[in-house]
């Protein structure tokens, strides 16, 4: 997942798709890139689950699916928190050190 | 969005760099504040932290700059991420700053924050610090 947001063109696409569901060929024209080239980068982006598509009549659309960025930023900052607690138990055991 | 995957902490201590530097990389040291385990400032050095109910976690040290930085690799089957500890003069003290870098969910811990099976990442920690305050 973080390989599919790691490309700034993926991050354009799904910034764009915020705005609400898109055709790929909507797309295509937009950032200037060829349909097979933007196909590619929806399926990176579908395959990460960070899209999804929706296929209506003869045309496909793009919308963007906001939950595992959630999930990834709950993971993250678990962690973030978890650091803040150990550093600060550090400082703890710096002080005890320095009291003996 | 640049700094994905990331976790990127900072504390100023009044210690000097030096005292920091023993606290990061002595054995007994290290497990008053973080966890026990075998860790070593030696490049090549391969160690286990134990995580308590998460487990022994194996750990190869990097790169060693003695009372700069210190860097390894974090535990590469579960998590596979990398820690650098980063230390520098801040007046009469030391600024330590804390990169965790490395996060990806397609990790056997990453598939389990994402699909939300039990347990996930936060209570995890919740229990190593649990044990971590005993």
């Amino acid at each position: 997942m973080f390989a599919a947001l790691a490309n700034p063109i993926r991050r354009e696409i799904l910034t764009h798709l915020r705005r609400g569901p898109r055709k790929a060929g909507d797309l295509a024209g937009r950032f200037d890139l060829g349909r097979p080239a933007v196909s590619e980068h929806l399926q990176v982006l579908r395959k990460a689950r960070l899209v999804r598509e929706e296929p209506r009549g003869r045309e496909r659309y793009y919308h963007l699916d906001p939950r595992p960025l959630a999930q990834v930023e709950k993971w993250l900052a678990a962690f973030a928190r978890y650091w803040q607690e150990r550093l600060g138990d550090l400082q703890q055991l710096l002080d005890e050190e320095d009291s003996k | 969005m640049k700094d994905l995957g990331t976790i990127r902490v900072e504390h100023h201590y009044s210690q000097s760099p030096a005292r920091v530097w023993r606290a990061l990389t002595e054995p007994s040291l290290v497990a008053r504040w973080w966890a026990p385990g075998d860790i070593r400032a030696e490049v090549g050095h391969r160690f286990e932290m134990d995580m308590g109910p998460w487990g022994k976690q194996p750990c190869e040290v990097l790169t060693v700059e003695p009372e700069r930085l210190f860097r390894y690799r974090f535990a590469e089957p579960t998590l596979n991420t990398i820690i650098t500890w980063e230390l520098a003069l801040e007046g009469t003290g030391t600024r330590l700053i804390l990169t965790h870098e490395g996060f990806d969910l397609d990790s056997p811990l990453g598939q389990r924050a994402f699909t939300g099976m039990k347990p996930g990442w936060p209570g995890i920690l919740a229990k190593i610090a649990t044990v971590l305050d005993e």
